[in-house]
């Protein structure tokens, strides 16, 4: 016996930042890619345009990520929890991920995570975004920044390697955020990912008997939380 | 001149020969007893006085060393001050030439220009000083137009349309966007930090703290490693990486100045400077600076002199130095991230069937 269940799983101020990232970072890496290239790239008219256009969405995209920051780790609290791994994490669910992802996934398998309002990220998602939002999101905004004032952060630039070092940061950790974006936006097509983060709630089938599940070992292939999905085949299997 | 043919000579033509004599003797013993200058570029009588700050009255002072660097000096004073009264000093004006004179074509421009109702040639070149702007760093220029243009109100006044103002007055000299030049060339010119510190403002490297590092040998040879007085743009990239205190830093400088000063919505173009490889990128020199004050220029070789120097720490100019090879890292990077949507798409695309039974069974 399975019922469907509304989880309230993305709250709307995470969801408006979430799409004012998104847009931000695309109208980021297409002005950035005209300022790079403008011999051959002239996606906003004018190369003034274009800076003009970078500062502003990098503006913005540096206030919603402090408002994110600021959300996460003041209003919820949930920051860490939500976003740094934890042992079981680290000694399981990255390999159990990444097998599903790799072979699973292609048999039927149902993921071996589910998302819950305080756990949303499997393994991989949370190593992942710790990086891109720990390291990657708050360098290339440091760097934006630096490079938006030259002149009156001098010393500060100079003190990071100078102009050329920064530039080349930028550049490379742009590249890598973009690398992201392609890899986020395909994943988030594997699963339904993509509702929640429009309507914040997610629909669940929850089954009645998960509590009565026998503790019976696959090999490779072991319990986790949140895994309805999982203890609903252990049961099949049992009763076959 | 024959004594037959003298004889033929009508009266009038005799007393115009005897006049033309007696104005040659006339000033032959003016030059003798007060010469005004020698057309050789000492106007030794003239600055023996106007030459030392207590001589003579301030605003007449000529400073020597200076006066002798300019094209005028090799005029002569009295090229300009042909008129000076035998008794001068006596108190009396001394008259002077007017610039049209000479530079009548310059004028015409200069009349069509914004200044043309501001001030007149002396408001920005004072003659004892003048020089070609080929002799002059970029620095230099921008000092003649700050002397009416208050440095801080053109900052917040190109700031209402041009980001990062004061980064763009500093680096470029003002004629490169306010005349109507058509060919520029990158002039590049050997900058030090100030008091050596690493944060110290960058400033154009004296003759003398150049001349002690190059041990003897002419400054040049500091780029210049084979002394072909030519600079090639690998000899520049081995400049810029060797140095530790040197920099070089190019600034784009029209050809030929002209003189109609004019505010050119051309300009406001970002792309005008900021393309890697145009052809204003093309032609360049380094400025090395010489003992006398001015600077020697080297030629360099042709090609996106910006992309050599993008070797330089300090020295980065958007959309024109670019690195290929970081650009290479980049589309790697990228590419890295399109493995998992193209290889995972790839074998979802073909598994789809596996996933359609499942969700069929449950």
């Amino acid at each position: 016996m399975s019922e469907t269940k509304r989880i309230y799983l993305q709250p709307w101020p995470i969801r408006i930042w979430h799409w004012i990232n998104a847009s931000g970072i695309i109208i980021l890496i297409l002005s950035g890619a005209q300022i790079r290239f403008p011999e051959t790239l002239s996606i906003f008219t004018s190369y003034k345009s274009a800076i003009e256009v970078h500062n502003t969405a990098g503006i913005i995209v540096s206030i919603s990520f402090s408002f994110w920051f600021f959300y996460y780790k003041m209003v919820k609290n949930t920051l860490d929890k939500l976003y740094i791994p934890d042992e079981e994490d680290i000694k399981h669910g990255l390999v159990r991920q990444l097998l599903y992802y790799c072979f699973w996934y292609f048999l039927g398998r149902p993921s071996p995570y589910h998302a819950t309002p305080d756990h949303k990220f499997n393994p991989m998602q949370k190593s992942a975004y710790l990086a891109v939002m720990f390291v990657l999101m708050p360098l290339v905004g440091l760097t934006g920044i630096l490079l938006l004032n030259v002149t009156p952060l001098r010393v500060l630039i100079l003190m990071w390697g100078g102009i050329k070092f920064i530039v080349a940061l930028h550049f490379l950790l742009a590249c890598s955020l973009l690398a992201f974006l392609c890899t986020h936006v395909y994943l988030a097509t594997l699963g339904d990912y993509i509702k929640p983060m429009l309507i914040g709630w997610e629909e669940v089938e929850e089954h009645e008997d998960v509590e009565a599940a026998p503790e019976v070992v696959i090999p490779g292939y072991r319990p986790v939380r949140h895994y309805p999905e999982y203890e609903r085949e252990l049961l099949e299997q049992r009763h076959s | 001149m024959k004594p037959a043919d003298l004889q033929k000579m009508s009266l009038l033509a005799k007393l115009a020969l005897c006049a033309w004599a007696l104005a040659g003797i006339i000033a032959q013993a003016n030059a003798w007893g007060f010469s005004y200058g020698d057309q050789t570029g000492n106007n030794q009588a003239c600055l023996s006085c106007h030459g030392k700050t207590g001589n003579v009255p301030k605003g007449t002072f000529i400073d020597p060393q200076r006066f002798t660097q300019t094209a005028h000096a090799n005029l002569g004073c009295e090229a300009c001050h042909a008129t000076v009264p035998v008794n001068h000093p006596d108190g009396t004006k001394v008259p002077k030439a007017d610039c049209r004179d000479c530079h009548s074509g310059i004028s015409e421009e200069y009349a069509k220009g914004l200044h043309a109702s501001k001030t007149n040639c002396n408001g920005c070149h004072n003659p004892h000083l003048v020089q070609n702007p080929k002799d002059v760093s970029g620095q230099e220029i921008n000092m003649i137009c700050s002397n009416c243009h208050n440095s801080l109100e053109m900052t917040a006044k190109h700031g209402e349309w041009l980001p990062q103002s004061e980064l763009h007055l500093r680096m470029l000299p003002c004629i490169t966007c306010h005349t109507g030049a058509k060919d520029y060339y990158i002039s590049m010119y050997i900058v030090k930090s100030k008091g050596d510190s690493r944060f110290g403002k960058q400033e154009v490297a004296e003759y003398a703290e150049l001349k002690a590092m190059a041990d003897g040998r002419p400054i040049v040879s500091l780029i210049d490693t084979n002394r072909d007085n030519y600079v090639s743009l690998e000899e520049l990239r081995v400049f810029n990486r060797t140095q530790k205190s040197l920099r070089l830093y190019g600034m784009m400088t029209p050809s030929t100045v002209s003189h109609k000063f004019e505010i050119l919505d051309s300009r406001r173009n970002c792309s005008f400077c900021h393309t890697s490889g145009s052809g204003l990128m093309q032609t360049s020199f380094i400025a090395v600076p010489e003992e006398n004050g001015t600077f020697l220029r080297v030629p360099v070789e042709k090609g996106a002199v910006l992309d050599a120097l993008y070797a330089a720490p300090d020295f980065y100019m958007m959309g024109s130095t670019k690195n290929t090879r970081l650009n290479s890292i980049g589309l790697a990077v990228i590419c890295c991230g399109l493995i998992m949507p193209v290889g995972h798409g790839f074998v979802r695309f073909l598994t789809r069937k596996n996933r359609k039974q499942k969700e069929h069974q449950s």
